[in-house]
């Protein structure tokens, strides 16, 4: 792993997803090239008390003079009001690359399995995509996303491409509050990975709230899943 | 004449095991202080691996604020701040 330093970045873009979601695209400036693996986080100082907060990388590792986040404005805390406040142009100052949630070079298994809930779904946009497009890995890739409502989902078209573009990627997004016309999985995503049959050989990918990693962790352990291929990342 | 020195190791640091979510944020920033253990949480290996300002750092990036910075000169707590 890199070390971690401090860089200067300059807000280029920001997309509003919906009333949940807003992905922010920062140019670097000093230096000008952060290297990078998929699922690392950027630390960001949020107060001049010297409060930190941390956010998952949601772009790929190729394009590395810039970096895009994917920020949940329902907290409402220090880092949202940071983000709120920020206008094109404005710099901030963060440490990176943060983190070991990566796709291990040397993972001796047939499928890999993302479990997100909320805005866990960061990293995984970094690190599907990178071992699909630039890895060309030829595993089955399956992504269970467990949202609220459907107004809540992004990226559907991004995710579609994959699932279109590589006949190894699944995509099981699953709705807490779906609506009548909903035909995919419903419930919480311990509900999807129960209704899909168990991949044989697979890692497994967990990145959201704490209670979630720990109820898909001990329905996985229930199904015979070793712990050693069971990798976390909680959000807080 | 007199010189000027630095002063290492004023700042002491405790990890709270309880808070560790092993984010690693600890251990990246100052790994002559922090390393990951066996359960992946963060523990102090060193009290004078790195400096005051990379020590407080790494503190500080911690998300769970799970760890403490004293000041062993004046026994005050450097970070988090208090009242969090």
């Amino acid at each position: 792993m890199i070390s971690p330093q401090t860089y200067t970045a300059r807000l280029e873009d920001k997309l509003q997803h919906n009333q949940k979601f807003t992905q922010y695209s920062f140019e670097l400036i000093e230096p000008h090239r952060l290297e990078f693996q998929a699922g690392q986080y950027v630390s960001i100082k949020v107060s001049d008390q010297g409060e930190h907060r941390s956010y998952s990388i949601c772009s790929t590792p190729d394009n590395n003079h810039q970096f895009d986040l994917l920020i949940d404005s329902t907290p409402g805390g220090l880092g949202v009001q940071l983000f709120n406040n920020l206008e094109f142009g404005h710099e901030i100052d963060i440490l990176a690359p943060m983190g070991l949630f990566v796709v291990p070079e040397d993972l001796a298994v047939d499928q890999l399995v993302f479990v997100a809930t909320g805005s866990g779904i960061a990293p995984f946009k970094s690190m599907i995509e990178d071992q699909l497009r630039n890895k060309k890995d030829q595993r089955q890739l399956t992504l269970h996303w467990g949202m609220c409502r459907p107004e809540d989902l992004l990226w559907l078209e991004e995710w579609q491409e994959l699932d279109e573009a590589f006949p190894n990627f699944h995509f099981h997004p699953v709705l807490s509050q779906a609506p009548e016309a909903w035909t995919l999985c419903r419930g919480r995503v311990t509900d999807c990975l129960s209704i899909h049959e168990r991949p044989i050989n697979a890692a497994y990918f967990l990145c959201g709230g704490q209670d979630m990693i720990q109820d898909v962790t001990n329905l996985l352990t229930q199904k015979g899943v070793s712990q050693e291929l069971i990798i976390t990342e909680k959000f807080y | 004449m007199t010189t000027q020195t630095k002063q290492i190791g004023k700042y002491r640091v405790e990890v709270i095991r309880d808070k560790c979510i092993s984010a690693a944020s600890c251990a990246a920033i100052a790994p002559q202080v922090f390393k990951m253990d066996e359960e992946d949480l963060a523990v102090v290996i060193s009290q004078d691996g790195n400096d005051d300002e990379t020590k407080l750092l790494a503190a500080q990036s911690c998300p769970t604020m799970a760890v403490i910075v004293t000041d062993t000169e004046t026994g005050q707590q450097v970070w988090p701040p208090q009242g969090q």
